[in-house]
């Protein structure tokens, strides 16, 4: 979650095309579907197959998932308000490099 | 070479591809710092009719360090947008490009420039400044030189900035060295040896895209002064460049977007740094590192190579090279640390015990009035590992050192063999390579007349 741009994300929505985006593993999507998203100091290494979210219309609640060469996009008000919420925790300082 | 295509993955991203750094005290303003960071490697002036430009999903930044512990204190972030006139043509241009805002270049890119200052937050110092042409030909672009002069902009903050296609300066004889390392003319020497010829400029005819900023001196250094002491430790600049591409890209037909922060794809301090010193399995991860670990990346330093291969490539070229097994300190001292006082009389560029890639430029040491290409090996203490100027032959320097010109500021009783002298690029680059003026490389080919008809 720490590595969410909320900047990008909000541009992103706002302009009703994909530009928010949450990569993680199959479980970590799992867990996004309990409690509050909890930031993680230091994420696990990058996975070879990432699973990733991402709003493409955030006033639609449209979002898209990718996995391996699949891709799907589905309309999900609530993941839609968990993924603003934690792109929210995210916000990092202008032009500040990974 | 320097750092053309010097990583696997770097070298298939070429927009983010930082090629070649500089920082020099102006010769014609000592008053301030010339930094230009290159990108785009191999350049072909003919390359239409998408001829080549920054990315726009690329940040680039130019780093400087004035407290020594490898962190940038100041950062110039360069930030690039395309524009398209008339998206109804394949045409680059559909008539003569006369002036910056013709409209017959139907397709400009403009860039805004953000200064960073680890103490005092971000500004924004230029907004849509535009970017040369690139340069055509006697048809499109007959008064390139006008063209690329109008494109050197003052903003109000103090800076002088250029963003466009330049000659690239860097000169090496590419086919050679990467040919098992071989150095023409002495390639009779070499264990696979052929007839001696003369050695080739590679990059003679090719083009880079340029970032270049002149900065006053006093809005670098730590405490706003301008050091005249060269043995002050606030003469010295620790100074790199880097470009960052978003963590996450989307391509969705012709559509492409992309989200997260921005993640260091290239970064270039010393010349040859990860080319040369890092190891194949390593050189994308030194690429999205931090110039503050580069501690990781110090055993290769200590223990090159480069400087095992050449008494094998060489056979008995280099008797106490091949005996040399001690750490290689030396070039520790000038690609790590930088040089302490008291081994070069009357200068040092060290920026304290923090292992990092950098140049490192000290600001009290004038413009040499007629500069060496070998810099201080060659008794000239304004030139590279002083920071590095556009036509300091940092290859004949680097594999001197290497070779163990050096090795002797470590330790006085080693003496380097007799072949050091002869290791060397022999290269002369042609007078309109480099430029006297900002941004002090030369106008870029044209594609018309490149390589000559």
């Amino acid at each position: 979650m720490s590595n969410l741009s909320r900047r990008s994300f909000l541009k992103g929505a706002g302009l009703a095309t994909g530009a928010a985006i949450i990569g993680a593993s199959p479980i970590a999507a799992s867990a996004a579907t309990e409690e509050a998203p909890e930031l993680v100091a230091h994420p696990s290494a990058l996975p070879k197959d990432p699973l990733v979210a991402y709003v493409r219309d955030a006033q639609k609640s449209e979002v898209t998932v990718l996995h391996g060469t699949d891709e799907v996009t589905y309309r999900d008000p609530a993941l839609t308000k968990r993924l603003l919420k934690a792109a929210q925790h995210g916000r990092r300082k202008p032009g500040e490099v990974a | 070479m320097s750092s053309h295509r010097e990583a696997p993955e770097i070298s298939k991203d070429p927009v983010a591809d930082n090629t070649d750094v500089y920082a020099f005290v102006s010769p014609d303003r000592p008053d301030t710092v010339t930094i230009i960071s290159n990108y785009i490697p191999l350049e072909g002036p003919a390359g239409g009719p998408n001829f080549f430009e920054f990315g726009d999903d690329v940040l680039y930044s130019i780093y400087i360090d004035n407290d020594g512990d490898a962190r940038p204190d100041i950062t110039y972030q360069f930030e690039f947008s395309t524009q398209v006139r008339n998206p109804n043509t394949f045409l680059y241009n559909t008539g003569t490009i006369a002036s910056l805002d013709d409209p017959n270049w139907n397709r400009r890119q403009f860039y805004d420039v953000t200064r960073v200052d680890r103490r005092k937050g971000s500004t924004v110092v230029g907004k849509d400044i535009p970017s040369p042409p690139c340069n055509i030909g006697p048809r499109s672009t007959p008064s390139y030189a006008s063209l690329a002069t109008a494109a050197v902009r003052d903003v109000a903050s103090g800076e002088t900035v250029f963003a466009g296609q330049r000659n690239d300066g860097f000169f090496v004889d590419l086919g050679a060295i990467f040919d098992l390392g071989d150095i023409r003319p002495l390639q009779n020497l070499h264990l696979i040896p052929t007839p001696p010829t003369a050695s080739v400029d590679t990059l003679s005819t090719l083009n880079v895209h340029t970032i270049a900023i002149r900065v006053p001196i006093r809005m670098l250094t730590k405490d706003g002064s301008v050091p005249t002491d060269p043995l002050s430790s606030n003469a010295v600049l620790g100074i790199w460049a880097g470009a960052g591409r978003r963590k996450v890209r989307l391509t969705d037909g012709p559509l492409q977007s992309g989200a997260g922060p921005w993640a260091q794809v290239s970064r270039l301090g010393n010349p040859l740094f990860n080319e040369v010193i890092v190891p194949m399995g390593r050189k994308d991860e030194w690429n999205a590192a931090d110039p503050d670990d580069d501690k990781d990346f110090a055993g290769y330093v200590r223990q090159p190579e480069l400087a095992k291969l050449l008494p094998v490539l060489y056979p008995g070229a280099f008797p106490h090279l091949a005996g040399l097994s001690s750490s290689r300190d030396d070039l520790v001292a000038i690609l790590l640390t930088g040089l302490p006082s008291g081994i070069v009389p009357g200068f040092q560029n060290f920026t304290g015990p923090t292992l990092a890639d950098m140049l490192r430029l000290n600001v009290a040491i004038r413009p040499s009035a007629s500069p060496s290409p070998l810099g201080i090996l060659g008794g000239d203490l304004a030139g590279f590992p002083n920071g590095r100027r556009v036509a300091d032959d940092v290859v004949s320097i680097e594999l001197k050192a290497v070779a163990g010109a050096t090795y002797p500021l470590v330790n006085k009783s080693y003496i380097p063999d007799n072949a050091v002298s002869a290791v060397s690029e022999y290269l002369t680059p042609a007078a309109d390579r480099h430029q006297s003026a900002f941004p002090y490389l030369g106008l870029p080919h044209d594609g018309f007349s490149t390589p000559s008809p």
